[in-house]
This record gives C-alpha cells, structure tokens and sequence, in this order.
C-alpha cells in the first residue's frame, strides 16, 4: 500500500544512519591527516583539508627525537606483567571461592567484593609512601602490583569456575589426583575463555591506566605510552603534526589488539558490567 | 566426597596469593592512608599528629569547593547523556539496519584508546586558532570559540570529549541486556500492532531497567573519578574552572607535598562516592530480583 513512501523513508533514514557513523569515525580520520601534515601547513592561514604534500616526516621525527618506542616497549612489559600477575593472583582465589568449602570463605569473598568499592584513587598517597620506602619509584613494579588484583576478574573466575561439573573433579580425586593437580590439568584448561576474558580486562585496564604511572614513572624513559603521550603535548605544544603522529602510535597497537580480540574485549565488558 | 578432607587447608593455600596482594597493596594503604589524613604529613620533613585538622581545612579551603563542585558538575552533565547515548546505541546496534555491525564496531572503538589518545585529539578538534570545529564555525561566518580556554566552555568540551570516548562501553552493556529479552516478547508485541516506539517504551526499558540502574551507577563511580581527560585537554584550567577533585589531590599531593591533606580529602571523595553508589543502588534496588 505505502511501500514507496515507505521505502524513500528507509532511504532518509540509511543517509542519516551512515551520516551519524561518518560523524563518529571522522575524529580517527582527522588525526591520521593532521599527522602527514607539513608543521607550517597545519598553522597556515589558508586551511586544507588533505594534505598538500603528504609527509611521513612527523612519524620519522617522533621515532627519532622522543622515547616513542621506549613508552611502547615499556607499556607492552607493565601491561605483559600485570596480566600474567593477574591471573597467578586471582585464578587460585577464585578456584577456592567456587568448589573448596573454607572457612571463611564467605568473609572472604565479601571483602574481595567490597575491594571493587574502593576508588584507587584514594590508594595512591599511601601506595607512594609505601614504594617511596621500598626504593621502588621509577621501578615497573610499582607500576605492575597495586594493579595485579582484580576483583571482577575473580568474580569472572568464580562464575565460570562454578559452571565446570563437580563429577569431573570426583573422578580425578579417586584417580588419586590432589587438588593442585586439578586446578592444573582440569580448571585452568576447561576455564580457559574465562581466563581469556581476564587477561584481556587487565591488559586493557594497565595499557590505559594514566594516573598511577605518572605518579610512580619519574624519568621521562620510562614513561608508559599513555603517560608520555601526554606528557608529549605538554611539552611539544605548537607542534600539532608531530604530536597527532605520535597519537596515531599510540594507537595502533590498540587497534591491533581490538582487531584481534573484538569478540572477546566486547564479551568481557559486557560480563564484568553486567555481573558486577 | 573428598578423600581426607583438606578443605581448609587448601582454600587457603588456593587464597594465599591473592590475600597477599590485597593485604600489601589495598588493605594496608587503605589504613595507611586513613592514619595519615590525621597528621601534617611532609614526605620532605617531618609529620606531626593534627587530629581532623586536615578535615575542617577542607571547610576553609575554596578551592576544594570549587573542585568539588566541578567534579560534581561533571557528574551531573555526563551521567544523563552517556546513559542516554548508550541506550540509543545499543537500541540501533539490535535494530534490523544493515549498518548495525559497523555501528557497533564505530561506537565501541574509541572506548578502547587511552584517554591520552583520546583527549589528544579532541584537543586538537578544539584548538582555538587552527582546530577543525573553528575553521568550519569561521567559514560559516561565526566568531572562534574558545573550547578550551574560555571559562563558558572548557567543562563542556572536556564533556564532548567523554561522551564520544566512553558511550561504547554503556552501549555494550545495555545490548547485552536488551539480547536477554525474549525475542517472543516482541513478536507477539508486533502481532498485536505495537509500533517500534511502543515496543521501545512498553518493552524494551522496562525490562531493561535492572541493567539501566547498573550503567546508572557504574557511570556515577567513573564520572566521579574523572582526572585524565581534563588534566591532558586543559591541565585544570582556564582559570582553575576545569579543576576536578582527583586533580586537586594530585596536586596538594605531588606538587605542595601536603600528603596529609590530600589523603583527606580523597578519603572525603571516597565516602561521597560510596554513599552515591549506596543510594542509587537502593533506588535501583526494586529491579535487583528479576
């Protein structure tokens, strides 16, 4: 009856479905044209949208004249460490809170719970003192453990712990297995898209944490990538080319990683908000 | 069922590892912390016992208030249109559109770059002379406007900036809800004639609403913490007007070296926080059984 209106209506509504994507990718756009820039053509009076003399001299720059490859090196081993930490920390934990009846085990898994309240941010002048005593400023392991345990990630575990059958640990337990054989050949493998779903929340929250490494990480090589980008602009402020080049770094391997990991990265967050 | 029963003994060997971790590095400075916002703590000199001295500071101190109140402002301004935009998000991601793939893909991607990243190039978008939005707001014939240092605008634009970061990660929660509703729910909607916006509002938000309450006070908590995004795009400024409480900590903290001060007032941040959450948590708390 109406399929014509209908249809030129569907058509309205596709443009400006495709114009509101456009919109919302166009930033990503902007800083990949800003960064092939010439310097004096991004500050220029006329304005253009491409650039006049595409230029892959802002990445060379970056590369060379800043610790651009130390920041990523040095974000790829905090990130590395805090996610392998993670998971030494918390996969035993949530093992016990999901088939060992404790002792205080509900005590236990109330306190873990209740550490989700806690703002890190009420931590960091206390945790400065205490690494500030322990000579471990400008050292990565003051950027790596108050960052190692994750209380989402236990409760993550736990839950996808709780799911593998209690029969599969009898048997092994009469085959004369003990516990830590089981947690070793049963748990951890059957359990492992769950631990996949954690490392992947840890290295996401340590890749972009910002306010902790700026604090612990003085020395300007050892900045994580997050920090010295940041610390980048303050100090190369005119130059916007250079600056969004090293964005554009910056990036990649965040993208890689989504590009790899999409399903899972979209899982977990949709798990640990939703059962958290 | 279990051969000797060890039960006790290995919940707390399985336990070990992580109470180590906590103990050290979230239940001692928890404490810590806690003793020090009672003392004039000078991580140069020495400290002495002030008692809550530290705490009525804060009553005197403008500029504590005025972070404060700029925390809150972000709070107040994000809060409503980063649930909103999520909730649209994922209602368009779960609709029958050919582009929803790419639209889920589109809008959950910036929620994956660092805030630096991120804040970064919003910076650039809104720099006064040579950004993007004033060449196209002066080609239209308009006056420059200041994103970043007029006083009117900053917090707003740092707003922008968030909403454009962060409405993915709302979006996949809220289409993670909307997926658990019955598909039949909808279909015998839709044999009785409901429209789209009927199933919308008569379907899709209440049922939702257990996970609407949780975005609710996820976003509080984030929002309440907000630092990095105004620290990189205008340091604070123009003018302190940007300034937000973890700022202001950091700063008394790292840059005055008032340990003590600062301590107490991110114990005051972390009550107001957990008093928040507690009463959205209660308000949202008729949606906890379904």
């Amino acid at each position: 009856m109406t399929t014509s209106r209908n249809s030129a209506g569907r058509i309205l509504l596709r443009i400006f479905e495709l114009f509101i994507l456009a919109v919302w990718v166009f930033p990503f756009l902007w800083m990949v044209l800003t960064s092939l820039h010439l310097e004096d053509e991004v500050v220029a009076k006329t304005f253009h949208f491409f650039p006049q003399h595409p230029t892959l001299a802002n990445y060379i720059k970056a590369f060379t004249s800043t610790y651009i490859l130390n920041w990523l090196l040095n974000s790829i081993v905090i990130a590395g460490l805090t996610m392998v930490m993670t998971l030494i920390v918390d996969a035993p934990i949530a093992y016990a809170f999901a088939k060992i009846k404790f002792k205080g085990r509900n005590i236990l898994f109330w306190m873990v719970m209740a550490g989700m309240m806690v703002p890190f941010q009420v931590l960091i002048i206390p945790l400065y003192l205490q690494f500030n005593s322990y000579g471990l400023i400008n050292n990565f392991m003051a950027a790596v453990l108050p960052r190692v345990s994750l209380p989402i990630g236990i409760f993550i575990l736990k839950q996808f712990f709780e799911g593998i059958p209690d029969a599969l640990e009898e048997s092994a337990f009469i085959d004369g297995a003990n516990r830590f054989k089981i947690f070793r050949s049963i748990i951890l493998p059957l359990g492992s898209s769950a631990l996949a779903t954690v490392t992947i929340l840890s290295f996401i929250n340590s890749w972009n944490d910002f306010l902790w490494p700026l604090i612990v990480l003085n020395d300007t090589e050892k900045y994580t990538i997050t920090v010295g980008i940041a610390n980048f602009q303050g100090s190369h402020g005119t130059q916007y080319a250079l600056i969004l080049a090293g964005a554009v770094i910056a990036s990649v391997p965040q993208f890689i990683f989504y590009v790899i990991f999409r399903k899972q990265i979209v899982e977990s967050i949709a798990l640990s908000g939703i059962k958290g | 069922m279990i051969p000797g029963n060890k039960n006790n003994r290995d919940g707390l060997i399985f336990s070990l590892p992580f109470l180590i971790v906590f103990t050290l590095f979230m239940i001692y400075p928890l404490m810590y912390g806690l003793y020090i916002s009672f003392f004039k703590y000078n991580i140069l000199g020495s400290s002495t016992f002030i008692g809550i001295k530290n705490y009525i500071s804060m009553f005197h101190d403008s500029k504590f208030y005025s972070s404060l109140w700029h925390t809150l402002e972000f709070v107040l301004i994000t809060t409503p249109v980063l649930l909103a935009l999520g909730f649209l998000m994922a209602l368009y991601v779960n609709s029958k559109s050919p582009f929803r793939k790419a639209g889920e893909n589109i809008f959950f991607v910036p929620y994956i770059f660092s805030m630096t990243v991120v804040s970064t190039l919003w910076a650039w978008l809104m720099q006064k002379q040579y950004g993007l939005f004033n060449h196209v707001i002066v080609s239209l014939g308009g006056k420059p406007v200041g994103w970043l240092t007029d006083p009117k605008w900053a917090m707003w634009s740092v707003c922008i900036a968030t909403f454009w970061w962060t409405a993915g990660f709302n979006m996949i929660l809220m289409s993670a809800g909307i997926r658990q509703i019955s598909k039949e729910i909808y279909e015998s909607a839709e044999m009785d004639g409901a429209s789209y916006r009927q199933q919308v509002t008569k379907i899709t938000i209440p049922l939702l609403m257990p996970t609407i309450s949780l975005c609710l006070i996820l976003q509080v908590i984030a929002s309440f913490n907000v630092f990095g995004q105004v620290f990189v795009m205008t340091g604070g400024g123009p003018y302190g007007t940007t300034r937000v409480l973890i700022q202001y900590v950091y700063e008394t903290g790292f840059q005055y070296f008032k340990m003590g001060y600062s301590a107490a007032m991110s114990y005051v941040l972390f009550i107001i926080i957990l008093v928040s959450s507690l009463l959205l948590n209660k308000l949202g708390g008729k949606y906890d059984n379904q």
